[in-house]
């Protein structure tokens, strides 16, 4: 158990990691051409968060960040080849644009993905109250998700929630042993 | 466009709801895309809101910020 003193920091804490993710994600939306975050935006920026989690979690999967965005990329691709759209160039598209400079002083807006992904983060943080938020959390959060744009991305790398879940478990795992 | 036969096959639902959400992505890429143009070409907010069927105010509101000068 851990002090109601240390709590309360670990949850200022979170809120601090929450600002940089959304600010993060809002950043790879901008870079990618896209207005709004989404859920694949989120796990771009974990990778960034400097906890290294998340980023532990992918190499343990063998996955580079630039692999990631070459799968979510892929699954734009392959989706729409479903009915007869050869977007093969949409990497290109996503890439070449805007200035992706300093997030903007208008309120945050993002993808009905991102907010379910918020909603979810903050629940699944009830149940592990003594840590921070990590990168490693929004992995995990996004690995129970059986549709969407991350899932289709992890399909892309060929791979499966449960080893995804188990790189996460055993990531957890290391960083308690390490506090 | 009525003719609701000719679209793509929905009977396959997470395949083609995949292909909605890449389309409107992509719907949005270009249309972004095409807005800069517009205006780089010297057209008028009011033409570009006429032609996506919007007003000149949405249009302005939603694209001004992404018009690279």
């Amino acid at each position: 158990m851990i002090s109601l003193f240390k709590r309360i920091k670990l949850r200022i804490k979170d809120t601090a990691t929450l600002t940089q993710l959304c600010q993060m994600a809002e950043k790879y939306a901008k870079k990618r051409g896209e207005g709004e975050p989404g859920e694949e935006h989120f796990l771009l920026s974990a990778l960034e968060l400097p906890d290294g989690t998340a980023q532990r979690v992918f190499e343990r999967l063998g996955v580079n960040e630039d692999q990631l965005e070459k799968a979510i990329d892929q699954q734009h691709i392959d989706a729409l080849s479903y009915i007869g759209i050869d977007a093969s160039d949409m990497s290109s598209v996503a890439n070449e644009n805007d200035d992706v400079g300093e997030h903007s002083n208008s309120p945050f807006k993002s993808k009905p993905s991102a907010q379910s992904l918020m909603k979810e983060l903050v629940a699944s943080r009830r149940s592990d109250k003594d840590i921070p938020l990590l990168g490693l959390h929004i992995i995990e959060v996004l690995s129970d998700k059986k549709l969407g744009i991350v899932s289709r991305a992890f399909e892309v790398l060929g791979l499966d929630q449960q080893s995804v879940k188990d790189a996460v478990s055993i990531e957890l795992k290391n960083y308690k042993l390490s506090i | 466009m009525n003719d609701t036969e000719n679209l793509p096959s929905h009977k396959e639902p997470e395949k083609a709801l995949a292909a909605v959400v890449s389309l409107r992505l992509l719907a949005d890429k270009l249309e972004k895309k095409a807005v800069n143009e517009a205006i780089k070409q010297g057209w008028s907010w009011t033409q570009v809101a006429d032609s996506l069927g919007i007003s000149k105010q949405a249009a302005h509101k939603k694209f001004a910020s992404c018009i690279k000068k």
